[in-house]
């Protein structure tokens, strides 16, 4: 089960973070709307919902449940907790599994979890944990794809994007609909999704009859805005490693013309360019069939962490949270805007405290009657969830 | 044994309801049936039902491919075999109206009721029956015509929805590349349904269908899909409905049947005749080597190794033994040479003479009971120190992987027989390792430990005939 994220020898929280925590929760984490998210607008959905605590001390707290928010504010005060996960809603209240009873998990909303360490055979600019502005578009890539398959081929809308605090990004997916979902029919759809085959396999993406034109094509016009660019900056060809490896990919048989032509330039772009050229001189005789497509594929082709989406009671980090190590806070972001999104402006703990007080302490603290988050850069994120809950519940209540 | 006596039927004759009741060769089974049926033809068609699921599931653990012609056939010859002729003429695709056809629904439709009562108390039972349930109704499904089909639809009031010309043209492309198995013309020339995805999430899985919105683009022949997933769903429901109901049912002639029906063998009675050949008790062991299936070797070694069997150990192994041929003396002596290692001669005697002589039909009711068949000892009850047990359904992972490379398997066969296990089929395990460890494999699944000990035994006699001759 979700399990505290990295065990690296990392210092533990900084007095400044154990000090700005419980303020964080109690003045600035949109908890109420979270509340309402998270029990659909219903008290007793929420109090069966399972809720788990992360503490300073590493003690993970599995199966909570809350009877009402002030409960599970008050609990949230009292332990600090450093990360709050969320599960699904089982048909009984999950705190009754201390008392040795069985749990059937009815409901969650549909997640997806991408990392980018599981890009670290591709990006060359950072590796496991790492990640700056430049892997960033191989995740732009995946939020564009998964949004593009969850609306054009699920019909579903009630979409929210987050940053996952550190190396990734979590997709919630919260109609009806979806949450209702059983384990299977999440494998399944993880399956109509995923088109890399796993293992040490050197070529993981080939299409067939089976993996219709119009899910890659639909990818590959989403990849291309982003390819060249990740082409450069990654140097994904710029060197002799890179370069061999990605022959590797090419069949045997028509292989040495492409390493011919490839190898008698040296930067990537240029490499690319070399590829294209032999590609189309070669299609006339050869069946390339896609593998130019394959290969843009497997570069660049969103790789799920499938566990995170398969099973119902799998926990995911509550979007709001602060990662423990970067401090960042998770928060959540328009899949449009996604190009926009920039690593360095996450806002973290010590900074929307400091914002807090600054504002606090000015003479003038005209418009009256802010909420506290307001004064903050949590702002438009914020505003953003509420966007998401308040649509949410406008639909529950017009289409059930 | 009159294997004959049991298929002979009362006739019983068709009323005028019946024609209307039974109509289609497809059911999705709505209504109880409600007449009178003698007790002889309530236990005939749950046997029928019970031996046409096993011949369905047998027939993919055969290794013929799901849905496959040759599947399909292998299905047909064993239902003929089996003198399931009725069930075969559901699969004519005629959708015939004469006495004959109305017969055949009937039984199909009462036999499943039957086989819901006796299948509906335990969630593995319940999972095996669904799971046969739906692919009968596939293997129906897919033997009918197109206009068979549509009358299907329009009499249990499934409203699909065909798509418009106009939105066929539309999606004319997506179409064609999203369905597999049809060509530009094909899709044109025939109608597509418009479902929900979530009916034929299968063919999601797959990549096997076009999306759109929230809905699935299907031709007629995969709308089986979908309402195999509606008849999924409330067959499911029903059948946890009546196992909550069960109890009310208390008829002691019917119960007995329904609580034993999973376990009821549908071959090979393998009880002792005398024609047999005497086998040789000093032989026993090299034959727990050579032509034991693992669960018999199982208790020989741990026999030999302990002196000593508990209660269900010594009935399971004590009937292989009777019926692969030990005579009565050579029967009792082989027990009390072992057992008697560990206590005297009047403690056996005391202690255990009186049993074996009662499992050989010697005292008692003296019945000459039939040895265990593979469902019943993979459904028996194994505790602790218990030696009886299915080894590829109760031993541990490791254990069995060890012992069936340490009974000769070689390592591709023990992967492929651990994949087996793993997907919960033991038969078929046992099997594949009568085949990894003999010349050539057997000529059927293995059902029996008889047929186990039998199938081997022959391959040795036609080598010595070939040898001789």
């Amino acid at each position: 089960m979700a399990s505290a994220c990295c065990s690296d020898n990392e210092p533990a929280f900084t007095e400044e973070y154990l000090k700005n925590i419980v303020p964080y929760y109690t003045k600035l984490m949109p908890l109420p709307k979270l509340y309402e998210w998270f029990g659909y607008g219903n008290p007793e959905i929420f109090a069966k919902r399972e809720i788990s605590f992360t503490l300073s001390n590493d003690v993970y707290i599995r199966y909570q449940s809350f009877d009402s928010f002030e409960e599970f504010f008050n609990e949230i005060k009292k332990k600090a907790p450093v990360k709050i996960d969320i599960g699904a809603i089982y048909k009984t209240k999950p705190k009754i599994k201390a008392l040795g009873f069985e749990l059937t998990a009815t409901r969650k909303d549909l997640v997806f979890d991408i990392d980018i360490s599981d890009y670290d055979d591709v990006r060359t600019c950072c590796n496991g944990a790492g990640i700056c502005n430049k892997c960033w578009k191989f995740m732009a890539i995946a939020t564009k794809i998964i949004s593009a398959v969850l609306k054009e081929d699920f019909n579903y809308e009630h979409i929210l994007w987050v940053f996952s605090g550190r190396r990734g990004i979590h997709c919630w997916v919260a109609d009806r609909h979806a949450r209702e979902l059983t384990n299977e029919v999440r494998s399944a759809m993880t399956e109509y999704f995923n088109l890399l085959k796993d293992g040490n396999k050197t070529k993981k993406v080939v299409l067939t009859g089976r993996i219709h034109k119009k899910i890659y094509e639909r990818a590959i016009k989403i990849i291309d805005e982003y390819f060249m660019d990740i082409l450069e900056e990654q140097d994904l060809l710029g060197t002799d490693l890179r370069l061999r490896k990605f022959l590797d990919m090419i069949d045997k048989g028509v292989r040495k013309q492409f390493q011919k032509s490839m190898t008698a330039v040296k930067c990537s772009v240029e490499r690319w360019e070399a590829f294209e050229q032999t590609f189309t001189e070669l299609q006339e005789s050869d069946d390339l069939k896609t593998l130019k497509e394959e290969i843009k594929l497997q570069y660049t082709y969103p790789r799920l962490d499938v566990h995170v989406t398969r099973s119902l009671d799998h926990l995911l980090k509550t979007p709001f949270c602060v990662h423990p190590k970067t401090e960042k806070i998770c928060i959540p972001f328009e899949a449009e805007k996604v190009d926009d999104f920039d690593l360095e402006k996450v806002p973290t703990l010590s900074k929307v405290i400091e914002e807090l007080k600054t504002y606090d302490e000015r003479e003038d603290t005209l418009p009256l009657g802010l909420n506290d988050y307001q004064k903050t850069s949590l702002t438009q994120h914020i505003e953003l969830l509420e966007r998401f809950v308040n649509n949410l519940e406008k639909d529950d209540k017009m289409k059930y | 044994m009159d294997t004959n006596a049991r298929r002979r039927r009362v006739h019983t004759t068709v009323e005028d309801t019946e024609a209307t009741l039974y109509n289609h060769d497809l059911s999705l089974y709505p209504k109880f049936p409600c007449s009178e049926i003698p007790l002889s033809e309530f236990e005939e068609l749950a046997i029928d039902r019970v031996q046409l699921f096993r011949i369905i599931e047998q027939a993919s653990l055969k290794g013929h491919k799901y849905f496959s012609d040759e599947w399909k056939k292998c299905i047909k010859d064993d239902m003929m075999k089996n003198n399931l002729k009725k069930f075969v003429r559901l699969l004519s695709g005629f959708n015939g109206q004469t006495e004959l056809d109305i017969q055949a629904r009937r039984a199909d439709h009462i036999s499943h009721f039957i086989l819901r009562i006796a299948y509906c108390r335990s969630e593995e039972l319940r999972k095996w029956f669904l799971a046969r349930e739906l692919e009968w109704f596939k293997i129906k499904f897919v033997s009918n015509s197109t206009p068979s089909i549509l009358k299907f639809l329009q009499l249990n009031e499934l409203n699909y929805q065909t798509i418009s010309n106009e939105e066929k043209e539309d999606l004319k492309e997506s179409l064609i590349v999203c369905t597999p198995g049809m060509n530009d013309v094909q899709v044109m020339m025939s109608e597509f349904y418009k479902v929900p995805f979530l009916d034929v999430w299968t063919l999601v899985q797959k990549r096997r269908v076009f999306l759109k919105e929230g809905y699935a683009y299907i031709p007629i022949n995969d709308l089986v899909v979908s309402i195999q997933s509606t008849f999924r769903t409330t067959l499911s429901s029903k059948l946890v409905l009546m196992n909550r109901n069960l109890p009310n049912l208390d008829d002691e002639r019917l119960s007995n049947l329904l609580c034993n029906l999973h376990q009821a063998y549908t071959g090979n009675e393998y009880t002792v005749s005398n024609d047999k050949d005497a086998i040789n008790p000093a032989d026993i062991d090299e034959y727990s080597k050579k032509h034991y299936p693992l669960c018999m070797r199982n208790l020989h070694e741990t026999l030999r190794a302990n002196h000593h069997l508990k209660h269900y150990g010594r009935l399971i192994y004590g009937l292989f033994l009777k019926a692969i041929g030990l005579k009565y003396e050579q029967f009792i002596e082989f027990w009390r040479s072992e057992f008697t290692k560990t206590m005297d001669t009047d403690a056996f005697n005391k202690n255990h003479l009186y049993n074996f002589n009662h499992q050989f039909g010697k005292v008692g009711k003296r019945v000459n009971y039939s040895p265990y068949s593979c469902m019943k000892i993979i459904m028996s009850n194994v505790g602790a120190g218990d030696a009886h047990c299915c080894p590829f359904r109760h031993f541990d992972v490791g254990r069995l992987r060890a012992k069936i490379s340490e009974c000769g398997a070689p390592s591709e066969g023990v992967s492929e027989i651990m994949q087996l296990v793993n997907n919960g089929h033991y038969q078929i395990a046992c099997t594949k390792y009568f085949q990894y460890t003999h010349p050539q494999p057997s000529s059927n699944t293995i059902n029996h430990p008889n047929q186990y000990f039998e199938e081997s035994m022959n391959l040795v006699k036609d080598k010595t005939e070939k040898i001789v001759s």
